[in-house]
């Protein structure tokens, strides 16, 4: 099909940006043949395997092990934060269900006010529907750890999961969009909330800042901890509650550029 | 509807795509699209030029390729109808203009690509990839042609859209969408080849077949753009007036 004579111009002029977008696709492909969307539970010790050279990361992983147990992976695909945040806040919710029913309860109000901001409500139905489905679908079985089970099963179905991711980066940029005087400080480059919301928020795989969860946990109304493991000099890892102050109903791990599931 | 059997309905993607057929069944004035009847991610879709442009009057006719991952990802579009703005068969996409090429939103949709088709026409082609530069006058001609074009897939394309039905009226998020939006041709043949979009190769198979004959035709029939005539003049200029000389040189010596 390809017209070679027709395209060759945009060759010749040495078009970087579509040859650095084409490798960043091969890139995705491989990162998305290997890892789980969401993975099995593994122990903190497993993260050896990856720097077992680096005696900064290994101390840092030894002081990780005394804190927390386990360790669950997410896909690096750009939206790690938004996948693990709402998988680790429904399962745990899954162990309590008076905070589940309140969950569910302040889902079920949050698409009112995402229409009210003017989100298209043709779309917004369509993905709050299905984060409505996945939720009704975990609470109505009985048993914890089958819930758990199928909790995981629709995580890892790409349809199922990256809806979620949707619903609730439209629940952060809402949230951000309605705070606007508080988060305009936050960002940089002369963007209003709203162009950032449209740029760096609503469009997928695009990767998760400290504005972001701040929006998140505030829209769902909970914390979060982040542990920060790096090459920094510091002994042990660096932790963040966000909000200050609150109690975090979630543990993630935060290596430059991706977060994953922690647990107690 | 025969496609329900044929795709999982559990799947939120095809759940979405089924939405907006039903969303989009009825024509407006400015556009309709509906879904092949063996394939529900290859639309097919007519959209009125915009008014007081030199796209008036026009119907132009084009399908929309929806990736497997749609919505995550956005859709292409293929011009069928020769416009003088886009290069037919040539697949454009949908994108916020600048520096954010990769800025699809899952909240957009079919119609939102197709306001941003219509929307985007009357723009400056300034030599993008995919892009025409024909003259006002050139462009009107083919307006006045499309009314007789016709898809090999659903024929005549002059009764597609309704006469009266006006569209549902934009939500604010368009608007301001619509202001900023760009399209984009894809630019990057090898990306067809290695893979990235695997559906691809399948989906060609039902319209290209006559279409560049098609094309062909009708741009034999557009008069050349005002460059070539003008070179023209200038050569029979040219020879008339050496033809001048000889003949002067022959007789009147």
């Amino acid at each position: 099909m390809g017209d070679e004579s027709e395209n060759d111009p945009a060759i010749g002029t040495g078009n970087q940006d579509e040859l650095i977008m084409q490798q960043q696709r091969q890139i995705e492909r491989e990162i998305s043949e290997t890892t789980a969307l969401v993975g099995d539970l593994e122990p903190i010790v497993s993260l050896n395997n990856e720097y077992s050279n680096d005696n900064v990361y290994l101390e840092k992983i030894k002081d990780l092990s005394s804190k927390y147990k386990h360790i669950r992976r997410t896909r690096p695909d750009g939206n790690c934060f938004f996948r693990a945040f709402t998988y680790a806040m429904i399962e745990k919710m899954l162990d309590n269900a008076n905070e589940l029913e309140q969950f569910f309860k302040l889902i079920e109000t949050s698409k009112a006010d995402l229409l009210t901001l003017g989100f298209p409500e043709f779309t917004v139905d369509d993905f709050y529907e299905t984060f409505m489905d996945v939720l009704k679908r975990v609470r109505d079985i009985k048993g914890v750890n089958d819930a758990k089970k199928e909790l995981h099963s629709l995580f890892n179905e790409q349809g199922y999961s990256d809806y979620m991711v949707v619903y609730l980066r439209l629940l952060t940029s809402g949230h951000l969009q309605r705070d606007q005087e508080f988060y305009s400080c936050f960002i940089e480059g002369g963007r209003t909330v709203s162009d950032f919301c449209h740029q760096e928020v609503e469009p997928m795989y695009k990767e998760s800042d400290h504005i972001h969860i701040m929006a998140a946990c505030a829209a769902l109304n909970t914390g979060v901890r982040v542990v920060y493991m790096d090459r920094g000099s510091s002994k042990s890892n660096i932790e963040h509650d966000l909000p200050e102050g609150t109690t975090p109903s979630v543990h993630l791990l935060y290596r430059p550029g991706h977060y994953d599931i922690l647990y107690l | 509807m025969s496609l329900k059997t044929q795709y999982n309905l559990k799947s939120p993607g095809v759940k979405r795509l089924m939405r907006e057929a039903c969303e989009l069944a009825e024509p407006t004035e400015e556009y309709f699209a509906t879904p092949l009847e063996d394939n529900l991610f290859e639309w097919h879709f007519t959209v009125r030029g915009p008014p007081t442009t030199e796209f008036e009057g026009g119907l132009y006719h084009g399908r929309i390729l929806l990736p497997s991952e749609y919505p995550m990802q956005p859709p292409n579009i293929i011009l069928l109808t020769p416009n003088g703005r886009f290069e037919v068969n040539k697949k454009i996409c949908l994108s916020i203009s600048g520096h954010h090429p990769e800025s699809w939103q899952p909240s957009w949709s079919i119609r939102t690509a197709l306001l941003a088709l219509i929307a985007f026409m009357p723009t400056s082609a300034a030599g993008t990839i995919g892009s025409l530069e024909y003259t006002k006058e050139e462009r009107q001609i083919l307006a006045k042609k499309s009314m007789n074009w016709e898809c090999t897939v659903c024929g005549k394309i002059v009764d597609k859209l309704s006469h009266s039905a006006t569209s549902n009226p934009l939500t604010k998020e368009e608007s301001s969408l619509l202001s900023h939006i760009a399209l984009k041709a894809e630019e990057d043949p090898s990306s067809k080849v290695n893979g990235t979009e695997p559906v691809d190769s399948v989906r060609h198979r039902i319209v290209n077949t006559d279409i560049p004959e098609i094309q062909e035709e009708i741009v034999r029939n557009i008069p050349q753009s005002n460059k070539d005539r003008m070179w023209e003049l200038i050569i029979w200029m040219l020879l008339l007036t050496i033809t001048l000389l000889i003949v002067r040189r022959f007789f009147f010596l």
